[in-house]
């Protein structure tokens, strides 16, 4: 007795629980039909692969998708900027302090090895003399913008009254009597 | 290992794993890549946005194929009531005078066509179960869980797609 349909896709899909398929597998040894049948159910099964949506097609949607969720549910993807910022920061004190440090010694080595001659620098500069006296000193002030500050109460008072206006003191907390 | 959806680490992990399985199954469901693409987005922002936790990985895919597989379904049933099921098979028989072209590629191409159109001839429950046996990873046992069936029944519908899939095919 032939193996029926379901039992060989069964098979098929490796699925097929022992005794049953030993038993199908002895079977298929000699028979040429069932063998036949297999086959085309194995055809089937290969033509159905060869038409799966390719990995191609499906890597480029699935970067779109992942684009859509970095974008809307993951805001810290943005980490990789700050981690950048801080490596340039950590690298850029120490580049700098160490170029500082080279100028400085390279400055001060070619004074050592070079020294200075006395004779070139009153070439170069010109002699000036300095007379310090009190005839050339001249104390300068800052020019001070008027402010009621620089004015008196009495001045203020005076000054209003010239202008025309009445007016009435009162010191806070201090009833006049009657 | 315990999946966490809401988990950035664990939702990448999911996603690498899983997607392309999705897509797949929704492509070969729907016969649309774009509307494919749409579905596995969804099925992933509500994965992400319910903040569920999964026992294993394998629970974490069941459970988006699940929800894929109603959303490209539900989308399936509203392009046939838009479309009408005779104007889909009116387009069937001028798809197929292309095939006199020697060149491989279209021919390859060709056939792709005519078994994703033997696919989308397949009643619905059949349908399913033969995409999630041809385009995963999934034995009998996963299928059923993921479809809330037992698994002699899947084992059934099997034989019965292919069968449907054969007679289709050899018409053509």
């Amino acid at each position: 007795m032939c193996v029926d349909d379901e039992l060989l896709n069964t098979y098929l899909d490796d699925e097929l629980q022992e005794p049953w398929r030993t038993q199908v597998q002895e079977h298929l040894g000699y028979c040429n039909a069932c063998r036949q049948r297999l086959e085309q159910l194995r055809s089937l099964h290969q033509k159905l692969v060869d038409a799966r949506l390719g990995d191609s097609e499906i890597k480029a949607r699935q970067e779109r998708v992942f684009a859509y969720f970095e974008k809307t549910r993951f805001p810290s993807t943005n980490k990789k900027m700050h981690i950048f910022r801080k490596k340039i920061q950590v690298k850029l004190v120490p580049a700098l302090i160490t170029s500082a440090a080279a100028f400085v010694v390279v400055f001060i080595g070619a004074f050592v090895l070079f020294g200075t001659n006395p004779q070139q620098g009153q070439e170069i500069l010109p002699g000036v003399a300095s007379p310090i006296d009190s005839a050339h000193i001249r104390q300068v002030t800052e020019v001070q913008k008027p402010s009621l500050d620089m004015f008196s109460l009495e001045q203020i008072v005076q000054h209003l009254d010239a202008m025309g206006y009445a007016v009435k003191l009162e010191v806070k907390a201090v009833t006049p009597l009657e | 290992m315990e999946i966490q959806s809401n988990d950035e680490r664990a939702f990448k992990q999911v996603y690498e794993e899983v997607f392309p399985i999705l897509m797949r199954v929704v492509y070969h469901v729907t016969n649309n890549q774009d509307l494919a693409e749409e579905i596995c987005q969804e099925a992933f922002i509500r994965f992400f946005d319910k903040g569920m936790e999964f026992a294993t990985l394998d629970d974490a895919k069941y459970w988006l194929i699940r929800v894929s597989k109603n959303l490209a379904i539900n989308q399936v049933k509203r392009k046939a009531r838009e479309q009408g099921m005779v104007e889909k098979l009116k387009k069937m028989p001028a798809n197929h005078s292309n095939t006199s072209d020697g060149s491989q590629v279209l021919m390859e191409k060709e056939t792709r066509k005519l078994v994703q159109e033997a696919i989308d001839q397949l009643p619905e429950k059949f349908r399913l179960v033969i995409v999630m046996k041809e385009y995963t990873d999934m034995d009998y046992k996963q299928i059923a869980q993921v479809l809330h069936i037992s698994e002699s029944n899947v084992k059934v519908r099997v034989y019965r797609a292919r069968k449907m899939l054969e007679s289709i095919l050899s018409q053509e």
